[in-house]
């Protein structure tokens, strides 16, 4: 025991560093404007406001907003795990004609930066007559290379002999797909699960551009729209709006996190 | 399939979403730069507005416009008009993706820096004939001119002046606002001394959006940004240079600093650390939510001080029609009745933005209040950066020069000469 303080204490300084920042927004939160760009700045709260809640969810559609953004993230984040570990599967375990092509060509457009396709992806999506809509916000996403290359990769180390057995016991392939190599990627599908949810969840620019009336924006642009003016920020409107939006981050974080670890355990022959 | 002015559009929407938007956005334009001529001929026809109207507006104005809007479709039965805020962030990427692939709404609230590319782009419809130009305040109404051609009129103003805490004021012993430049100086150094600040004002010594704060003085000393027809910079000016040595000698006399937090501003003044500084209208509502009811009556605000002339900078917004619109003409109609002097009093209480309608500020809600006449009065004489296409850019490159004048010593000269060899590079892109 007497050599490990400086290991809680390494711990402690991380801790402070990574929580510090969430704990300065939360309470921030409850602070006034004054407060809040006051020099020297305020710890506690002097005077702790619930206005800025109040203001916030007041602020025309709040419900609508999280709703938006909750219905595009849950059905991102289902498509990325079904799509993804599917077309991983085939591309580490099935053998076909160009498999490799086929990878080599995913991992391409992996490193094409977002940015570049972004316009050409709005026309496309505006041409379906997709701007303004729910399938507009989703389908883009659907599926991520990123996605593909983690469950291919996760996939590829997986005894073949799994699926050797499920062939002999009389098993679909798809059975075999399902029923025994899926459950066996739940590490790789939790880490895959919470990327996506965070990515799409805190998504900005797509969303704004291709929300056409305000009942369509998500949450984050919401945010940008009622806190931050021309030339001045409503700094506790932001922060409440922060707090607001990080907790179904954190609560997906917690779900997810335990399998993570979880998962490694239990897999297959060796 | 893809014609040339899609790709065109593709390559420049991209290219302002990208970094690269620096290299690209400057070699795609030229065929399709909207042809000359002052003003368009088509004019806005007789009757109410019909049919349906989508309009997009950035920030507070975007969640305020709505309840405009139903006067104006009680004046105007047959429409209905839909209003989509925008957040301020990355509103001009939203609108140069739209541009691009051609979903802009019918009309729009657009910031009077974008209005040159926008133009050039090909994206605004010319503002029509029957408009009364002349009761624009005439630096705003510059901003909606492209290449001698005008797009939208001015919506809403805002104008850059000099605030100061009179009560510290009084201790310095400054009875009246200074007027010309040694009068400020004078001003600053007495804060300093006698009313124990820590710096007499606050300047900006560089960064983003400094040039508005030196171009004030600059213009005041008779300095102009751009040639008469807007073709070539003219940074390297005797008039610039002294502009700029003025703007320098603050931080030389150690009456304005370079070593304070930024953002600060408020707090500072509230404090009395930096009891003067130059900015717009909105500071005295920001600082009246810091310092509370006391600070208030303590709040004054006078002209940029004189040298050849007392000229600021104008900035705001206007409203666009966009040429995409299948409703043009109502569009049209909705931007007469927001520049109409009673719809602007009724936007000024809704929302505080100044009226760009001069006769508006007679509006007792206006003229009546103990800050915003001075307002008024420096917006007849002030002016807006010109209207090109590369405009943000060469800003940046100014803004860059500035800090270095600022904070490292660089000479007046040396600023202006430096600034006037980027701007040439860059080009106005018209």
């Amino acid at each position: 025991m007497r050599r490990t303080w400086w290991i809680y204490l390494i711990g402690v300084l991380g801790l402070v560093a990574v929580a510090a920042p969430f704990a300065w927004m939360v309470l921030g939160s409850f602070k006034t404007q004054g407060e809040l760009l006051r020099v020297p700045p305020t710890w506690w709260p002097e005077q702790p406001t619930g206005q800025n809640y109040a203001d916030l969810f007041s602020k025309a559609n709040f419900p609508r907003y999280f709703l938006n953004s909750t219905l595009v993230a849950l059905a991102v984040t289902a498509g990325n795990l079904t799509f993804c570990s599917m077309i991983g599967y085939a591309l580490a375990k099935l053998r076909f004609k160009g498999r490799n092509a086929l990878f080599v060509l995913v991992m391409a457009t992996l490193m094409i930066p977002g940015m570049v396709t972004f316009v050409p992806l709005f026309v496309l999506v505006t041409n379906a007559g997709m701007a303004n809509s729910y399938p507009g916000l989703i389908l883009p996403f659907l599926v991520s290379p990123f996605g593909v290359f983690l469950m291919r990769q996760f996939f590829s180390g997986l005894p073949d002999d799994l699926m050797d057995a499920g062939r002999v016991d009389g098993s679909s392939e798809l059975g075999i797909f399902a029923r025994i190599m899926l459950p066996l990627t739940r590490p790789a599908l939790a880490t895959l699960g919470i990327l996506t949810f965070l990515g799409s969840w805190n998504n900005f620019l797509w969303p704004l551009v291709i929300a056409q009336t305000e009942n369509m924006y998500t949450l984050p642009v919401a945010l940008a729209l009622y806190s931050k003016g021309q030339n001045a920020q409503n700094f506790g409107l932001l922060m409440a709006g922060a707090v607001v939006v990080v907790v179904p981050v954190l609560v997906m974080f917690l779900v997810f996190q335990r399998h993570v670890t979880k998962g490694i355990a239990i897999t297959g022959i060796k | 399939m893809i014609t040339h002015s899609i790709r065109r559009r593709l390559v420049i929407g991209s290219a302002a979403i990208t970094a690269t938007a620096l290299a690209l956005a400057g070699c795609g334009r030229s065929e399709e730069t909207p042809s000359g001529g002052s003003q368009a001929t088509t004019t806005v026809s007789e009757g109410p507005a019909t049919g349906n109207l989508t309009v997009w507006a950035m920030g507070t104005e975007g969640e305020n416009l709505p309840k405009l809007m139903q006067q104006f479709q009680q004046a105007n039965p047959g429409v209905k008009v839909s209003v989509t805020p925008i957040p301020w962030d990355s509103a001009h990427n939203k609108f140069t993706t739209a541009i691009t692939a051609q979903t802009l709404p019918d009309a729009a609230m657009v910031g009077t820096t974008w209005m040159g590319e926008f133009a050039d782009l090909g994206a605004l419809d010319p503002t029509p004939q029957g408009f009364d130009n002349e009761s624009f305040y005439p630096g705003a109404l510059d901003t909606t001119k492209v290449g001698g051609t005008q797009y939208g009129v001015p919506w809403y103003v805002e104008t850059r002046l000099v605030y100061y805490r009179k009560d510290l004021a009084t201790k310095a012993g400054i009875t009246e606002p200074p007027t010309d430049w040694d009068g400020l100086k004078a001003m600053a150094k007495a804060m300093k001394e006698k009313a124990g600040a820590k710096y007499g004002i606050n300047l900006q010594p560089g960064g983003s959006g400094s040039w508005q704060t030196v171009m004030p003085f600059a213009w005041s000393a008779g300095a102009n940004l751009t040639n008469e027809d807007q073709k070539e910079f003219t940074f390297d000016t005797p008039e610039m240079v002294e502009g700029l040595r003025y703007y320098q000698s603050f931080f030389t006399e150690k009456l304005a600093g370079t070593d304070l937090p930024p953002n600060q501003t408020e707090a500072q003044f509230v404090n009395g650390q930096v009891p003067m500084f130059i900015s717009g209208p909105w500071m005295a509502g920001s600082v009246a939510k810091l310092g509370g009811d006391a600070i208030k009556p303590n709040i004054g605000v006078f002209e940029i001080p004189k040298n050849k002339t007392s000229t600021s900078f104008v900035g705001g917004s206007n409203f666009v029609v966009f040429k995409t619109s299948k409703n043009k003409d109502s569009a049209w109609k909705l931007v007469k009745f927001l520049s109409d002097p009673k719809t602007q009093a009724a936007w000024f209480k809704m929302s505080s933005d100044l009226p760009a309608v001069k006769s508006t500020w007679e509006d007792p809600s206006i003229a009546s209040d103990p800050l915003l006449p001075v307002f008024g009065k420096q917006l007849e004489s002030a002016k807006a950066p010109p209207a090109v296409v590369n405009w943000e850019q060469v800003a940046n490159a100014f803004d860059t020069e500035i800090e270095k004048m600022a904070k490292a010593g660089q000479s007046a000269e040396d600023t202006a000469k430096a600034t006037q060899t980027q701007a040439t590079s860059i080009g106005t892109g018209s």
